[in-house]
């Protein structure tokens, strides 16, 4: 992986202009390189929608274990809509 | 990467990867500069900001500086402050007039600590991935378990927002405004946010919503706490509550479900990729997500303080709604603590509709693979804006609906969230463990330790539940 931690890339303005030397005190959004130079390559909506991560292989274990969880969850719901009954029918 | 499939038959663009490329220095640079958006500009507004803060305060050892922490500060304090709801606050009233000071102190502390555990994961996955939590479980889980969870999710956020709008109704009316025109209000602030057309105004004027949390530190110290109770209570855990057990897990559920739900990982992961956070900026988005934490704590210990008097005078408070508590808190706290807590109420409610409304809009539009940010216009992205104001005024409607069963949804909507957490959970801590997608980002032994002892607590605490459910005498009714 790359690594990002220089400044350097940033938009620069020859004369320095801004408050802060080196770096626009505005940035010019309408030049797409500056924009470019802002973002990563997947942060750009017509890079990201081009794009997908696929799908993982999912082993035995966490196919047991998303199985185990779904039926837990359901289980749980049923439980759920007993005891309001139960409270709702207590408070009249 | 030999597991990830390419999507595109159409360019160079690839398949996703993780990396922290700089878009004009990719291969496909000129391929993208004809087709960005508005919500590629404004994106690069807010990272433009942030690149030049961080080279200002470059000298500063950590983070950049606190205008770089000004200008990351965001998804974490929301997404604390926005389940600091009205059910949750009233959870919390609730275990402050049923049991005092004791062991509920230190345990909301501890919930509090679990949701950072399971928060600070997002931060990282929004950062590395720029992609939703929707997207990412759809992307590689594929549609059968995508469905499954964006079903948890949506049921727990529209009972979830069922019950913002009865916290702001019942929150106006201890002023003697109507519900119509309580729930309205709520509307109208909800409607005025998503309409800025920015991520960054949007943000701000929620946060400075949020702050309004902190009403009930003033309600609480008006009951005149005694702090070394308190102080005794966070070093000891008692006294421990008594009474019917199934009655203390229910309050344990609720005091959870008040902390760690899926919402709240759908939301901030969304948030942190509209907001345009990259992987340099994770330091501060954990502070973030830190600063939120230690806000919402001492916001909702302050609400459990507030309601002490009750426990002390013997009052039943087990059936209170918001105003019935404010109502009955006035002997104690004068007229003024009763209003700053009917307003806390409001505010929590008008926060989370907020959040909730847009954690669903964030979840569809990732999953429909529509535009998806608060930095697109109405007119680019109206399924994504639709969504949030249509969820917002079902929930609406259906509180203004008479003799609507809403103590059903009340009783019912933090439970839910801690039963549908472990899967949530799961998918998280899959995805944060998946090199294809994180990188060198991966989490280390002691995030996953402590993300799956979260979950097998949370798995626990839902099968005792379960139990005292199906056999009542088992924990003594």
């Amino acid at each position: 992986m790359k690594s990002n931690e220089s400044d350097s890339r940033f938009p620069v303005t020859p004369q320095g202009d801004g408050p802060v030397h080196g770096i626009a005190a505005k940035p010019d959004l309408k030049d797409p390189q500056v924009v470019l130079s802002l973002l990563e390559t997947d942060q750009v909506v017509a890079a990201k929608e081009k794009t997908r991560f696929g799908r993982r292989n999912l082993s035995l274990g966490v196919r047991l274990l998303l199985w185990g969880l779904r039926i837990y969850v359901v289980a749980m719901l049923v439980l759920v809509v007993v005891s309001v009954l139960r409270a709702v029918h207590s408070m009249h | 990467m030999a597991s990830l499939k390419k999507d595109s038959d159409e360019s160079s663009f690839g398949s996703a990867r993780p990396t922290t490329e700089i878009a004009s220095a990719s291969p496909v640079a000129r391929d993208l500069i004809g087709l960005l958006t508005h919500e590629d500009l404004d994106r690069a507004r807010d990272r433009w900001r942030v690149t030049r803060a961080r080279w200002k305060g470059r000298g500063a050892k950590r983070f950049g500086g606190l205008r770089v922490l000004w200008l990351l500060v965001g998804p974490g304090v929301l997404v604390f402050l926005g389940e600091n709801d009205a059910p949750s606050m009233l959870s919390y009233s609730a275990t402050g007039a049923r049991f005092g000071v004791g062991f509920f102190i230190p345990f909301v502390v501890l919930t509090f600590v679990m949701g950072l555990i399971v928060q600070e994961m997002t931060v990282r996955l929004g950062a590395v991935t720029h992609r939703g939590h929707a997207e990412l479980i759809f992307d590689r889980f594929g549609k059968f378990w995508g469905f499954f969870s964006m079903g948890d999710l949506v049921l727990g956020n529209f009972l979830t927002l069922i019950t913002e709008f009865i916290g702001i109704r019942a929150g106006l009316g201890f002023f003697g405004i109507r519900p119509a025109v309580a729930v309205g209000v709520g509307l109208i602030v909800v409607v005025a946010a998503m309409t800025t057309g920015r991520y960054w105004t949007w943000e701000r004027i929620t946060l400075g919503l949020a702050i309004f949390n902190g009403l009930f530190i003033p309600a609480a110290i008006l009951a005149r706490p005694d702090w070394s109770a308190v102080g005794h209570a966070m070093l000891t855990w008692t006294p421990l509550p008594t009474g019917h057990s199934s009655e203390i897990l229910l309050l344990i559920l609720a005091d959870i479900g008040a902390t760690v739900t899926p919402w709240m990982i759908f939301f901030q992961q969304s948030a942190v990729v509209d907001k345009g956070m990259q992987p340099r900026d994770i330091k501060a988005g954990r502070f973030d997500t830190l600063l939120g934490a230690l806000l919402a704590t001492v916001f909702a210990i302050a609400a459990i303080l507030a309601t002490v008097p009750l426990f002390h005078h013997g009052i039943d408070a087990s059936q209170f709604q918001a105003a019935q508590f404010a109502e009955a808190l006035e002997p104690w706290i004068g007229h003024a603590g009763a209003a700053l807590f009917a307003l806390g109420i409001f505010e929590a409610g008008i926060v989370a509709a907020i959040a909730i409304s847009t954690s669903s809009a964030y979840a569809f539009g990732e999953v429909l693979q529509t535009g998806h940010s608060l930095n697109r216009p109405v007119r680019d992205a109206w399924p994504f804006y639709s969504t949030l104001l249509g969820s917002a005024c079902a929930a609406a409607g259906l509180v203004l609906i008479p003799h609507a069963p809403l103590e059903f949804v009340v009783l019912t909507v933090n439970v839910i969230a801690v039963l549908a957490m472990p899967p949530a959970l799961a998918f998280l801590i899959l995805l944060v463990n998946d090199r294809d997608v994180m990188g060198e980002h991966v989490n280390g032994f002691w995030a996953n330790a402590a993300g799956i002892a979260v979950t097998v607590l949370l798995v626990c605490v839902g099968i005792g539940f379960g139990l005292a459910t199906v056999f009542p005498s088992l924990l003594g009714g």
